[in-house]
């Protein structure tokens, strides 16, 4: 018999194809048959076979009687591969959306009513080691208030209140309507110290903070557009900006230029922006098409009181 | 002479007051400090009411787009 007749033997037999003139049935551990060269001891010979795949590979000692598969059908060799069990290949979310312990900059997280943000890095204030994000991103735009919880992925990356709340809001700096801002930043506390390090994804730990030089190359790592490089283009900017609630006047502003397309997109908001030395010299809030804004670090640390770690 | 910082700050207001001017700042261009003007979107009418110098400062006029937080 030729191997596709034995191998729809087979199909009828182990997997429920129907066939006529074969009792069909479902062999609980075949989950596949097909047609290729049998392999004796890891090694392919040159005789055709009738490949069955099985979740488990058993020593037949162990097979139960009525469940052995026998080494010919219809004069065609079996040859028996443990291949598990098939699935469709699920997309993976990238790590930047997901849970990651100890946390780190550049993961998602934000307060539990918004979607998400970036996770900027970690900061001192006395003794407390706490994250540092946008107020937009931890205290929902002045919304917020004390005790908060904060998730980790963020709402928008499937975080739960149940299971994904990693610290609470402490404090914010209020992004102000009638007055002009320098900063929208916001610090949380984790409920375990041991749930955050100091470090950013794919950028590593801090060194420090400085300021930036005009025309100098930084970069970035966010929990949208990942890492990302891009040149300082303005260290005085002046703007308008728009919000949920309206639009706020900043002074004091950074403004980056991405190298190659943009520097950042929503759900960045809150990465830090680093020199290529390690230092991180902005905190990242804004953007238009062509640019992204950027708090300074030490108006960010003046106006919290804290130190970058 | 005054500095690029103090004629920026001069002029800031009259600046953001212009419509289609969504920012201010300082940055270069060609190897020269300049206060660069952000607009919403290009216009002959923008760049009409803006001029192309303050005191001296060449002023560049920059497209980005509003400015929204992300």
């Amino acid at each position: 018999m030729k191997p596709e007749e034995a191998k729809a033997v087979c199909e009828a037999q182990y997997l429920g194809v129907e066939m006529e003139g074969v009792t069909s049935n479902v062999h609980p551990n075949v989950v596949g048959v097909g047609i290729g060269r049998k392999r004796v001891r890891g090694m392919v010979t040159q005789d055709v076979a009738v490949k069955v795949y099985v979740k488990e590979k058993l020593h037949p000692l162990l097979v139960k009687d009525g469940e052995v598969i026998p080494d010919e059908i219809e004069g065609v060799p079996t040859d028996i591969e443990q291949s598990g069990e098939f699935s469709i290949w699920r997309p993976i979310p990238p790590i930047y959306h997901r849970k990651v312990r100890p946390a780190m900059g550049g993961l998602s997280i934000g307060h539990y009513a918004i979607t998400a943000g970036t996770l900027g890095g970690l900061v001192k204030r006395g003794q407390d080691t706490l994250i540092l994000s946008n107020n937009h991103v931890l205290a929902n735009e002045n919304r917020g208030v004390e005790g908060d919880p904060i998730l980790q992925p963020g709402r928008f990356d499937g975080g739960k209140e149940d299971k994904d709340v990693i610290a609470r809001l402490v404090s914010f700096v209020k992004v102000h309507e009638a007055e002009t801002n320098t900063v929208d930043a916001a610090l949380a506390m984790p409920f375990d110290a041991r749930d955050v390090t100091p470090e950013i994804l794919n950028i590593g730990r801090v060194r420090g903070t400085r300021a930036a030089d005009l025309e100098e190359k930084v970069l970035k790592s966010g929990r949208t557009t990942r890492v990302t490089n891009g040149v300082v283009q303005d260290l005085s900017a002046t703007l308008r900006v728009g919000y949920s609630q309206g639009s706020f006047l900043f002074t004091d502003q950074m403004i980056v230029q991405g190298d190659k397309g943009s520097f950042s997109a929503g759900g960045d908001s809150g990465a830090l922006i680093m020199d290529y030395q390690g230092n991180a010299v902005g905190l990242l809030f804004a953007g238009s098409p062509f640019f992204t804004v950027a708090n300074k670090i030490e108006n960010v640390q003046n106006a919290l009181n804290v130190k970058v770690i | 002479m005054a500095s690029v910082e103090e004629v920026k700050k001069r002029y800031e207001g009259r600046l953001m007051s212009t419509p289609g001017v969504v920012g201010v700042g300082i940055g270069r261009s060609g190897g020269k400090t300049v206060i660069r003007v952000y607009v919403a979107k290009d216009s002959p009418k923008v760049r009409k009411a803006v001029p192309e110098a303050l005191e001296d400062v060449p002023v560049e006029i920059v497209v980005s787009g509003p400015f929204k937080a992300l």
